[in-house]
């Protein structure tokens, strides 16, 4: 991201809108950001999605951050609240983050929904998390925590920990009282439609105990015999605080949580995360620990595909594939255990480099791995992609097409199936990816079968990349000398003693005061963490922007018109994960 | 229970009884069938259900253990494995799924975010599955792996023999808990005493 092309968008802007409407931030990251006020954000976005030359087509992220208690905060206006839309462009392969201050105990923003359609669940979220308000949504209520709430949880005067708070019981009188609250009230979802001649459609609840919602996540559909008219999703049954919990956690003891995002592919979304940190610490990492955290993440993202493959073919009725995948996937892990000592989520990344060396003899344990898998997966393609029955009920089925998933907000493999080459591993080459050579595979008729070719595919490259980490693992240290560099190599302890302190440490790192945000591309698309460091052994605060969010809000768009059916197989194919949308 | 294989069990003076029969009582009967086919409800809450999933496929294979049954329907389901994070929004979910089941039942706390709220002391997850219904076996772990899961099985299996429940809610309490299980931090106490380790940098 070059500074020519941020001063390049200034300057559009301020033509635009006159000196001094915007205002220029510098931030660690380098990605061009701007300040601008509340009357004008609306006019602003708008500019920017159409208005301007190589266009920010993408809505990527929408948060805001409590900025009471914040104490560093050079070259920033004052403010109580600072809403921060992550806005990204294709055409230029850059960012651009817009920021509106706001004041007062309750702010609002306009409504950016007639923008982008996918600001509907970012702006629920703002208000539910943060009590800030979006003047003109269609259906403001909160998505993440139940109705009955009281307080908003990002909040800094919020408390974070169950145990400040009343212990949690469940009396017959409130169980019933939470179970009527779900009961689905059409007129509570802004829905006051009735047809003129009378007919009445039918509304099906699904979830949030259901074996085709992988994960609990309930979604109401309006039926028309076996016709889906319309759907509404309902989440954050899986909401386990994640960003509330960065505040608590000092930067390196957060590192386990990250693993919990995305479950099935932990390192996945260590990635980001301490590719963040490095950067607001200014940290250079070893190549050897570059390359094995490539490794590491490619191998996480064949499982966590072979995960999804089995329980594809099984959501079409195939009971078989489930279980072979499932048994390469323990495969994998044999090797991921090997280096790690753990299973699911090993939590192997550390700031600065990874937790240990590899061991002895793992060649051997990889080199077995990718001579065993291919033939596995021709066996599985004949099995799965080639069967009439799984093409017939996956062809044309929850068709999306390339402007919708702009749109929508949609990443990673499902917007790969709509034809555009877009992965943050090509595009912006983090930890040495520029040096492997593979390929990113594409589809596009953007329907059900379509990102399930583009995921087969995935493995087989992924597998290139670990051969050639295989091939090529270069000598020398796994973590970096950096004195933030947590915790210190073991080595260096004895000998002075900064490292022997910062060892026995409790709190670890303290990281220089900062923003930065870095995104990856994880097994379900982006995934970003946006960290606001106020100088402290822990984060101000932390933004995770997940894939598996905007996929599950794009939902309702690619079913309907299908029958119930068709919407398990959609469902199926877009390959969320419930820890990944509510966090 | 006692299988008849015995040429010398002939009663005095009468004739060899054929070799293909039991005899029991009707309730050790009823424990041992219970105790080798508990059918498990499909239930996840979320990390830990993938290793439970994993138990139930090839490697790990929990149908050596007669539990392979998953039912979706909670009616026709004796264990509830409560895998993975009890959260404050699908607390009151997980009760109601829990009371259609039909008794007797079991319930088997999967991981440490179920035992006690785990790693996430946060304001929406409730601390601990047993907060809102009775739990018989905890199986520790972030998840916990599948032979832990299926060590948790097999502890549930022996409690599950040695208990003496009424045939059906008619004839009595339909809850009635047996004896209490052995706390395994305990009976595992020598692996603490350990004091030479596998090296990690070995694969």
């Amino acid at each position: 991201m070059s500074i020519a092309a941020a001063s390049n968008i200034l300057e559009d802007l301020a033509s635009r809108f006159g000196e001094g409407a915007v205002t220029p931030e510098p931030t660690l990251d380098s990605v061009p950001t701007f300040w601008t006020p509340k009357e004008n954000v609306l006019e602003v976005l708008e500019f920017l999605k159409t208005g301007v030359e190589g266009p920010y087509r993408m809505l990527y992220d929408l948060t805001a951050i409590d900025e009471r208690t914040r104490r560093k905060r050079q070259d920033q206006p004052g403010s109580d609240f600072t809403v921060v839309y992550h806005l990204l462009s294709f055409d230029r392969n850059e960012d651009l983050r817009i920021k509106v201050a706001l004041k007062g105990e309750s702010p609002s923003i306009p409504s950016a929904t007639g923008v982008w359609s996918s600001a509907n669940w970012y702006e629920r979220e703002l208000w539910d998390m943060f009590g800030v308000r979006a003047d003109g949504h269609p259906n403001l209520r909160r998505i993440l925590m139940p109705q009955s709430w009281e307080g908003h949880p990002l909040r800094k005067d919020h408390p974070a920990r169950r145990t400040e708070m009343e212990r949690y019981t469940l009396p017959l009188e409130k169980e019933v009282r939470e179970e009527t609250a779900l009961r689905f009230v059409p007129r509570e979802w802004g829905i006051y439609r009735t047809e003129g001649n009378g007919t009445e459609f039918m509304f099906l609840n699904m979830g949030p105990h259901h074996p085709g919602t992988h994960g609990i996540f309930r979604i109401i559909l309006e039926l028309d015999g076996e016709e889906i008219v319309n759907a509404f999703p309902d989440i954050g049954y899986h909401h386990r605080g994640a960003e509330k919990m960065g505040e608590r956690q000092t930067w390196h003891t957060y590192i386990p949580y990250t693993d919990r995002i995305d479950y099935l592919a932990g390192p996945l979304n260590n990635f980001p995360y301490v590719l963040a940190v490095e950067r607001l610490a200014g940290i250079e990492v070893p190549e050897r620990a570059r390359v094995a955290r490539v490794m590491f993440a490619e191998l996480f993202r064949i499982a966590s595909h072979l995960v999804w493959y089995g329980t594809f073919a099984q959501d079409l009725g195939q009971l078989t594939p489930v279980f072979l995948t499932f048994n390469d996937r323990e495969r994998a892990y044999s090797i991921i255990e090997a280096v790690s000592g753990f299973r699911m989520h090993p939590a192997w990344f550390r700031i600065g480099g990874v937790q240990s060396d590899l061991p002895k003899g793992w060649e051997k344990l990889v080199k077995d791995f990718i001579e065993y898998l291919p033939p596995r997966l021709m066996e599985y393609e004949k099995l799965v992609m080639d069967n009439a029955i799984v093409k017939a009920r996956t062809r044309g089925i929850g068709t999306l097409t390339l402007d919708q998933a702009i749109d929508w907000g949609v990443t990673g493999p499902n917007l790969r199936a709509c034809g555009i080459e877009w992965d943050f591993r090509k595009k912006r080459p983090y930890s040495g990816y520029d040096r492997f050579e593979f390929d990113i595979p594409t589809a596009g008729e953007g329907d059900s079968y379509a990102r399930a070719l583009v995921r087969v595919e995935e493995m087989r490259q992924s597998l290139r990349i670990i051969e050639q980490c295989l091939d090529n693992m270069p000598s020398g240290p796994y973590k970096s000398d950096h004195p933030l560099a947590t915790p210190p190599r073991k080595e260096r302890t004895m000998r002075d003693m900064e490292t022997l302190i910062a060892i026995l440490s409790v709190l670890g790192p303290v990281v220089p005061a900062g923003e930065a945000a870095v995104g990856t591309e994880a097994a379900k698309g982006n995934n970003t963490y946006y960290l606001v460091s106020d100088g402290d052994a822990s984060s101000y605060r932390t933004r995770i922007r997940t894939p598996s969010f905007p996929h599950l809000q794009a939902l309702p768009l690619m079913c309907k018109g299908f029958e119930i059916a068709d919407h398990i197989a959609i469902m199926g194919s877009i390959d969320f994960v419930m820890g990944d949308v509510d966090r | 229970m006692r299988l008849n294989t015995n040429e010398t069990d002939r009663p005095a003076g009468g004739e060899a009884p054929p070799r293909n029969f039991l005899i029991t009582k009707l309730e050790d009967m009823v424990a041992w069938g219970r105790k080798n086919s508990l059918w498990p409800l499909n239930f996840g809450l979320s990390c830990c259900y993938i290793e439970m999933a994993a138990s139930i496929t090839s490697r790990h294979d929990i149908a050596r253990f007669g539990s392979e049954v998953l039912r979706s329907s909670p009616r026709e389901a004796d264990l509830m494995i409560v895998a993975g994070t009890v959260f404050v929004k699908v607390a009151p979910m997980v009760k109601r799924v829990y009371e259609q089941m039909m008794a007797p039942k079991w319930v088997i706390s999967m991981g440490s975010c179920a035992n006690s709220g785990g790693m996430y002391d946060i304001y929406s997850v409730v601390q601990g599955v047993d907060s809102i219904l009775p739990v018989d076996v905890y199986v520790p772990g972030c998840p916990p792996r599948p032979e832990a899961l299926t060590e948790g099985l097999i502890l549930l299996q022996k409690r599950i023999a040695a208990e003496r429940k009424p045939l059906t809610w008619i004839t009595g309490e339909a809850e009635a808990r047996g004896k209490e299980l052995p706390v395994m931090r305990e009976q595992k106490g020598w692996r603490k005493e350990a004091t030479t380790l596998r090296e990690p940098d070995e694969a």
